[in-house]
């Protein structure tokens, strides 16, 4: 994709468009957050709405077919803040070739 | 196959087209490095082990990382295929990427 097309040219540009999106976040110790991202900084602290956490727990005592059992949890929150170096990867709902289209459109 | 004998001739040899240049060259620095392969499939790995590959869309100076196409590997498997994504280049300590290759 042609950067000066989508006005991408670094990865928080990616960031500012998914602001009042709803985003996925994968965090460090096994925990995933989905919710409407609000507001972010350099560090990647995040505002989130709406949120549901999925935490994964392995249970290493519970082993079934060589692999430990994983548990999951959820919880849900209606206003989080996230701390920046617990993240490691956000996920965006929009695809890069739809704002190509959008922006030809 | 050619089965004639055929005397080596350096001058032939230096006939022969160079093979294609690399994306970027080896004197350049990593950033030079990095913005050649903009555009390119690579794998990024961070220090969990796990494996990102997609292409990579842009980056910056803290190697936070914008990839499309990303496919998630853990041990080799595909767990997770996500479209767009970003990777926080964390300073040092949680999310070092041990490796930023291009495949072919």
């Amino acid at each position: 994709m042609d950067s000066s097309v989508t006005g991408i040219q670094e990865p928080f540009d990616l960031i500012r468009l998914s602001l009042s999106e709803r985003v996925f976040v994968k965090l460090r110790g096994d925990r995933e957050l989905t919710g409407i991202l609000h507001a972010y900084d350099g560090h990647m602290n995040l505002i989130m709405s709406d949120v549901e956490e999925t935490i994964m727990i392995v249970d290493p005592e519970n082993v079934a077919n060589g692999q430990s059992v994983v548990n999951v949890a959820k919880r849900k929150m209606e206003m989080l803040f996230v701390r920046g170096d617990g993240v490691i990867l956000v996920r965006f709902c929009f695809s890069l070739s739809h704002l190509f289209l959008t922006v030809l459109l | 196959m050619d089965d004639s004998p055929r005397p080596p001739s350096p001058s032939r040899q230096s006939e022969t087209p160079p093979p294609p240049p690399p994306p970027v060259s080896h004197t350049g620095s990593p950033t030079d490095f990095l913005k050649g392969v903009v555009g390119k499939r690579v794998v990024v790995r961070l220090t969990s082990g796990v494996d990102y590959k997609g292409v990579l869309s842009c980056l910056d100076g803290f190697m936070n990382i914008a990839l499309e196409q990303t496919e998630e590997h853990v041990n080799g498997v595909i767990t997770n295929r996500y479209g767009d994504t970003f990777v926080r280049g964390n300073n040092g300590v949680y999310l070092p990427f041990c490796k930023l290759c291009c495949e072919s």
